[in-house]
């Protein structure tokens, strides 16, 4: 911040102590011009000076203008580089004008506008191109050097009205006060200078930090890379297990009934056919169950269309489908957005509905069902109803024994009964909280 | 809408300095002075009250009067002012300072001494663009001498409102005396040097010379009847020593040697004690009319001659001339050309000069018409010796003075250099060398 201000408050300064000048400038020779006049003693001064002079009640007001029209137009700042060099040759004319008023006497103002002009690049190339340019103008604004071509009245001749110590006196003033305002000027050009170095430093500073921060950014990248990859590595064993599991329970099951059944029947055979043939047809049955068991498990496996399309349009689809098929009046509402659900809990909602759907169709004869889902803060619930038979007394069946199992894998709950058609309520508690978290 | 802001801000910064430059160029320039309000075509004349060739005559304004009220006749919407009451002697600071606080009037005469200044200074308007786009107007009208008087480093920068040539008073009382007769029209600096030679000498026998061939004779006047060319056009060179100017030295030279070392003084020539003396045509006009006529030179009889001619010159002076100019600020500048037009080529104005002032009319057809013969032939009582023919002619062809800067300077120089030739006792060639390489070093250290 400080160092920011500074050379503004050098560029003022400047402003303020150039005011001084040309006002005194103005000022004495104004008072010197009116004593000619009233000491009768202008055509001597006309003779000397080989030039009019400007009216001196004209002078102070003109300088005093024109310096005011330089502090306007320094107080505009371009953005366009025209607009820029237009402001820069308009100050530039202002600034001629002004020195010429003051008989060239004094051109300090020149190293106001240079200055001001410094502020304005950081392109050392164009700003050196620039404030050589204007320097060139300050050097040929030089009295002796002009006066060489153009007829112009030297100040000294003006102030020859003074006596001769108070004249040294006053064009010593005027010394002095030029030579503050080149050493303004220095002090402007080392402050604005030094300035710069430091916003340079500052910048190599931050560019130093946000490369340092890249390079933590693609460790934590590569680092999440290898935990998806494991994570994804994990997701498949739990699925061939969930596939051995099933196996395991469906085929398993069946075959060992079947095997058992057969051995028994190779005891049976001869001693009773009768109730041989009554033990096939159960094997049979239990067969039938297998291979129905495996069909289920087989479809347990993830459903295509949640490979397509989000939970929630695949269930909609899924429930379409369903009412097309069958004729059954399927009602469903769900309240809830269903994103941001981790695969497993998509799976388990998707199965649930379609199992208790099935369900209700198969068992319940049902041919209207409703499904409601919707979810109070992290408890997605499930609610089906049929206008089905029901069922009195429940059997756990391995659709639901399936469920539960499923839900049993999220820490979630089923409930039913089947008292007035039959009702299915799942409850998950669902992992939203920390999904969104992590996204931040 | 931030940036639209700041934007709309520097606008108008950039409308109120063009604003402000516009008003301070406004007052500046006097353009303020033309607005509507303020805009009145008064046109202001810087004037003296005395004659511009020190001679009272009680008529100082009555040509101006005159002019004016002819001209207000024919330009209704114009009105002419002057301050009277200035008299000659302070008018040139006057002027000044008019001029430096900025209230110079419009159109004012310029005293031929300040001529030069003041066209330096800057406070002459060039007339040649004026002069170029006005048809009417004819600069041969003028005598080309006078009207070359108005110019200053080859610009025109007045007009010559009345002039007098340089003329040499004779006393006829000696040389009638001494059974000399009048010289004839073209005469010589040998005769001239004859005369001289004669007339010079003891009257009363009492030992000392008290009676004296000329008096207030200078080398400037020997310049210019030889046709010297003193300086180059830019004034960067003296040609001193040139055969024409060293003729003229060696002329005045012997001139000086007639009266033996005794200094002549003009109040000589007022007692009768000396046959010639240079004077302005305008002094010839103030003495020879009643009633001055009787104050000055009364005890002899006297005329006007031309200059005489130098072996390779004519018989031509130098002419001094009055002319009127505008000021570089006026806003009224066409007003102000037609009223300088108007009083220095107006027949009926400038043949009022023969009838209130004592110079010559810068007009040649004012000069050679018929009514100023007559007056010429009235107010003067002989007038034999010095035709208007005569007159007309030496101003006509009379030497024009170089107008360059610091030319008065520079003819000082050359004064103080002529000065010490005369009055080495060494070779007049050989120091004329060094007084010539004096004087250009002189000039090359002005430049």
């Amino acid at each position: 911040m400080d160092r920011n201000q500074f050379p503004g408050l050098v560029l003022g300064s400047m402003k303020h102590l150039n005011m001084v000048i040309i006002l005194y400038l103005a000022g004495v020779t104004a008072y010197s011009l009116n004593g000619y006049i009233y000491e009768n003693s202008a055509m001597d001064f006309l003779i000397k000076a080989k030039q009019i002079s400007v009216v001196p009640w004209k002078l102070p007001m003109l300088a005093v203008g024109l310096y005011a029209c330089l502090l306007l137009l320094l107080s505009i700042h371009c953005k366009k580089n025209i607009s820029f060099l237009g402001k820069t040759v308009a100050e530039l004319g202002v600034a001629f004008f002004l020195s010429y008023v003051m008989n060239f006497s004094y051109t300090g103002i020149v190293l106001l506008i240079i200055a001001d002009t410094m502020s304005y690049f950081s392109d050392m190339k164009r700003r050196l191109l620039l404030v050589a340019s204007v320097c060139i103008v300050y050097l040929l604004l030089d009295y002796d050097l002009l006066s060489v071509r153009y007829p112009i009245i030297s100040i000294e001749v003006c102030w020859e009205y003074y006596q001769r110590d108070i004249q040294s006196l006053l064009l010593g003033i005027r010394n002095v006060l030029s030579s503050l305002n080149t050493l303004a000027f220095i002090i402007y050009a080392i402050v604005l200078i030094l300035a710069e170095v430091k916003e340079k430093e500052r910048v190599l500073g931050l560019n130093e930090r946000l490369h340092a921060a890249n390079q933590e950014l693609k460790e934590v990248n590569r680092k999440l890379e290898e935990y998806a990859r494991e994570s994804e590595k994990a997701a498949e064993t739990r699925e061939r297990n969930r596939l051995a599991r099933e196996i395991h329970d469906t085929l398993g099951h069946s075959l060992t009934g079947i095997i058992t059944g057969i051995d028994a029947c190779v005891m049976l055979v001869d001693i009773a056919p009768e109730a041989t043939r009554e033990q096939l047809k159960a094997i049979a049955n239990v067969a039938r169950q297998g291979v129905k068991d495996v069909r289920r498990s087989v479809k347990a496996l993830r459903p295509d269309a949640l490979e397509t399309l989000d939970l929630k349009h695949a269930l909609i689809q899924m429930m379409e489908e369903t009412k097309r098929s069958t004729g059954v009046d399927v009602q469903y509402e769900i309240r809830t957005g269903l994103k941001h659900l981790d695969r497993d809990e998509e799976d388990v909602v998707y199965r649930i509905v379609q199992e208790s759907i099935t369900n209700a169709i198969r068992h319940g004869k049902a041919d209207r069902v409703q499904v409601r889902i919707d979810r109070s803060f992290n408890m997605l619930k499930i609610h089906l109803k049929d206008n089905g038979v029901g069922c009195s007394n429940i059997q756990k069946g391995f659709g639901l024994h399936h469920m539960e199992e499923r839900l049993s894998m999220l820490h979630g709950s089923l409930s039913y009964h089947g008292d007035d058609g039959f009702v299915v309520d799942a409850e998950i508690p669902i992992r939203w909280g920390t999904e969104e978290e992590s996204d931040d | 809408m931030m940036e639209q802001r700041t934007e709309k801000k520097y606008i108008i910064r950039g409308g109120a300095c063009v604003l402000l430059l516009f008003i301070l160029w406004m007052i500046v320039s006097d353009t303020y002075k033309k607005l509507p309000w303020r805009h009145e075509d008064v046109i202001r004349i810087g004037v003296f009250s005395d004659s511009y060739w020190e001679v009272q005559n009680g008529y100082s304004y009555q040509i101006l009067d005159d002019a004016i009220a002819q001209f207000e006749e024919e330009h209704p919407d114009v009105r002419i002012e002057y301050v009277s009451g200035i008299i000659k002697s302070d008018y040139s600071e006057w002027l000044s300072e008019e001029i430096m606080k900025g209230t110079a009037p419009d159109v004012f005469f310029v005293p031929g001494e300040h001529f030069n200044d003041f066209a330096e200074a800057g406070a002459l308007k060039d007339l040649t663009r004026l002069i170029e786009n006005d048809e009417e107007f004819l600069p041969e009208k003028y005598y080309a001498s006078a009207y070359e008087y108005g110019a200053y480093e080859g610009i025109q920068y007045a007009l010559p409102y009345e002039c007098a040539p340089k003329l040499m008073f004779v006393n006829k009382s000696i040389l009638t005396a001494e059974g000399i007769g009048l010289p004839a029209k073209g005469w010589t600096w040998e005769d001239f040097y004859l005369i001289c030679q004669k007339v010079t000498r003891d009257t009363d026998g009492n030992g000392t010379v008290d009676q004296f061939g000329t008096v207030g004779y200078t080398w400037e006047d020997a310049f210019d009847s030889n046709g010297v060319c003193l300086f180059n056009e830019k004034g960067t060179e003296c040609y001193l020593t040139d055969k024409k100017a060293g003729t003229a030295i060696s002329f005045m030279d012997r001139m000086e040697g007639l009266n033996n070392g005794y200094s002549v003084t003009s109040k000589e020539f007022a007692l009768g004690n000396v046959a010639f003396q240079p004077m302005l045509f305008s002094e010839y006009r103030a003495y020879k009319s009643y009633p001055l006529s009787i104050k000055k030179y009364a005890g002899f009889e006297w005329d006007c001659l031309t200059m005489p001619a130098g072996p390779d010159g004519e018989n031509i002076s130098r002419l001094d001339t009055l002319t009127i100019a505008m000021s570089a600020s006026t806003v009224h500048t066409r007003q102000a050309w037609e009223f300088m037009k108007f009083l220095t080529g107006d027949e009926r104005i400038q043949s009022e000069i023969f009838d209130y002032s004592e110079g010559v009319s810068v007009l040649k057809e004012v000069v050679e018409s018929e009514k100023t013969r007559k007056f010429f032939r009235e107010s003067t009582d002989t007038g034999d010796a010095l035709s208007l023919q005569v007159l007309s002619e030496a101003v006509e062809r009379a030497v024009v003075i170089p107008g360059f800067h610091d030319y008065d300077e520079a003819v000082a120089e050359v004064d103080r250099a002529v000065r010490t030739i005369l009055e080495s006792s060494s070779n007049i060639s050989m120091e004329t060398i060094i007084q010539n390489r004096k004087v250009n070093t002189y000039l090359k250290s002005k430049q």
